[in-house]
């Protein structure tokens, strides 16, 4: 967060729209994010393929966010959008107990697990991914999609 | 969305048929779970998934086909994923899953 505010400070011109949002912690919400992130992504014009991408990667965040992140029943997490006009931020933040694990490895297919699919499939649908996790204050994940980058 | 899911168990192939519709996340993947255990429950054998009408798919669903194959893989039967969106797709390639469950074209 502190870095992005630097860098918009840094050159005025940016342009960039910042949406957010307050999610209550619970599973029948994750769709509306996928919608509201697939409308604001068509807005900056990305393609149907991107777009699906960006809402997998979002609903694996959000899901992260609500699975791990939500420790207390009505808890929220929070989601900022940066939508800028060649590419698309999206940070998520829990207030969790942070994840144990940032230790993300490569599906393994005599090995396959249930869980832990997640961080995986954000990390090589999105262009950039930040991971924070902290012991009892929460997770933050920053990932971007750039617009025309295959 | 919600998620609808079809089964039906065909007698002369002797393998069960499920085709969901609509989407598998975190809120309909308990539902997908629960049908997915019974109808394996009810008759042990080979399962198709027909995915023409699965619009999407993510980690929670992918884990409970992960669950359900488990169950399956202890009696040497299989699950069948046909006619997957492209989207859906790439996600069975990147996870490597496309080579744990039987994913076709048709």
């Amino acid at each position: 967060m502190e870095e992005i505010k630097e860098k918009v400070n840094e050159n005025e011109e940016v342009n960039m729209d910042h949406i957010k949002l307050s999610m209550p912690n619970k599973p029948e919400y994750v769709s509306i994010i996928r919608l509201t992130a697939s409308a604001i992504a068509s807005r900056i014009g990305f393609n149907i393929d991107d777009i699906e991408d960006i809402k997998v990667a979002i609903g694996e965040a959000c899901t992260n966010a609500i699975r791990h992140g939500c420790n207390k029943i009505n808890d929220t997490y929070d989601i900022d959008f940066f939508a800028y006009e060649d590419k698309l931020e999206i940070k998520i933040k829990d207030t969790g107990k942070g994840l144990c694990s940032l230790n993300i490895k490569e599906p393994k297919a005599e090995d396959l697990k249930e869980g832990g699919l997640g961080l995986f499939i954000i990390k090589t649908l999105m262009d950039d991914v930040k991971f924070t996790t902290l012991q009892n204050k929460g997770t933050i994940i920053l990932m971007t999609k750039m617009l025309g980058v295959e | 969305m919600a998620l609808k899911i079809n089964k039906l168990f065909d007698e002369e192939k002797k393998v069960w048929i499920l085709k969901p519709y609509g989407e598998i996340d975190i809120y309909t993947a308990p539902k997908f779970k629960e049908i997915l255990l019974n109808v394996i429950e009810t008759r042990d054998s080979n399962i198709i998934i027909d995915g023409k009408d699965l619009e999407y798919i993510d980690s929670t669903g992918l884990g409970v086909l992960i669950s359900g194959l488990k169950r399956l893989k202890e009696t040497d039967k299989n699950i069948t994923i046909i006619n997957l969106r492209p989207n859906i797709s790439k996600l069975f390639e990147i996870t490597g899953l496309n080579k744990v469950f039987i994913v076709k074209e048709v």
